[in-house]
């Protein structure tokens, strides 16, 4: 049964170096909007609004496992 | 049979190799690793500011404080000050119409002292060239991202007042 992971493996390298570079473009999207979250929250605190900093948390959680998930669709190595 | 003994290359060819089996590059597969690392310690922080944002650490100091006397502080001028068990510096401003403010004197930017300029209005902070409204403690231009903490400021049978932040 043919796969995604089959069918990346087939593809031609360029392919497989535009995928991989979009995925790191997004990894990077990604840490951007957890930096922006962090200062939103720091700065909050700081200013004694205790409302921004636990869903900023849970957002930067939910960022991170999106990270993470995006490994899965990273081209394998070539043997 | 005589084996040839070539030289080690110098430092800076090991570090810019022109072969590419020499070459120790990071891979892109590395890079997005490591992008995943800087991701969760994105998380960690925000946890951190989230753990700190309830956490109620040492207590500011409540109550009144005197700071000196009204005819001490002319129009225009300020007086530094700490409160009694705390390490956070004051300034007290006497305004050029007539009234006293209190703010702390750390830059919400990077923490430098901030100053007033008498005859503006303003407090500035010298570091980043950062201004803020005297009468509010409010960012009138600069990096700061927030208003200056203010102290509330009681005038008291020729006395200047003022409330701990607690």
């Amino acid at each position: 049964m043919s796969n995604f992971r089959r069918a990346q493996d087939q593809a031609h390298p360029n392919k497989v170096s535009t995928l991989t570079l979009a995925i790191i473009v997004v990894q990077i999207l990604l840490i951007t909007l957890q930096i922006w979250l962090l200062y939103s929250g720091l700065n909050n605190t700081l200013e004694h609004n205790q409302d921004v900093a636990i869903p900023a948390l849970i957002a930067s959680f939910f960022l991170f496992l999106a990270c993470c998930g995006l490994l899965y669709f990273l081209p394998g190595r070539k043997r | 049979m005589e084996t040839k003994q070539y030289p080690q290359p110098p430092d800076w060819q090991r570090d810019f190799p022109y072969r590419q089996e020499e070459a120790r590059l990071v891979t892109r597969r590395e890079f997005s690793r490591m992008l995943c690392l800087i991701s969760a310690a994105m998380v960690t922080g925000s946890g951190y500011v989230a753990i700190r944002s309830f956490w109620k650490g040492k207590s500011e100091p409540a109550g009144r404080f005197p700071v000196c006397g009204v005819s001490e502080l002319p129009a225009g001028g300020t007086r530094s000050f700490l409160l009694p068990g705390s390490n956070t510096p004051y300034i007290l401003i006497h305004l050029e119409n007539g009234q006293f403010k209190a703010y702390e004197q750390k830059c919400t930017h990077l923490s430098c002292a901030v100053f007033y300029k008498a005859g503006t209005g303003k407090i500035e902070c010298p570091c980043h060239n950062g201004w803020f409204d005297a009468n509010t403690g409010e960012v009138v231009q600069g990096p700061p991202p927030r208003p200056l903490p203010a102290l509330e400021v009681v005038v008291e049978s020729g006395q200047v007042y003022v409330n701990g932040p607690a």
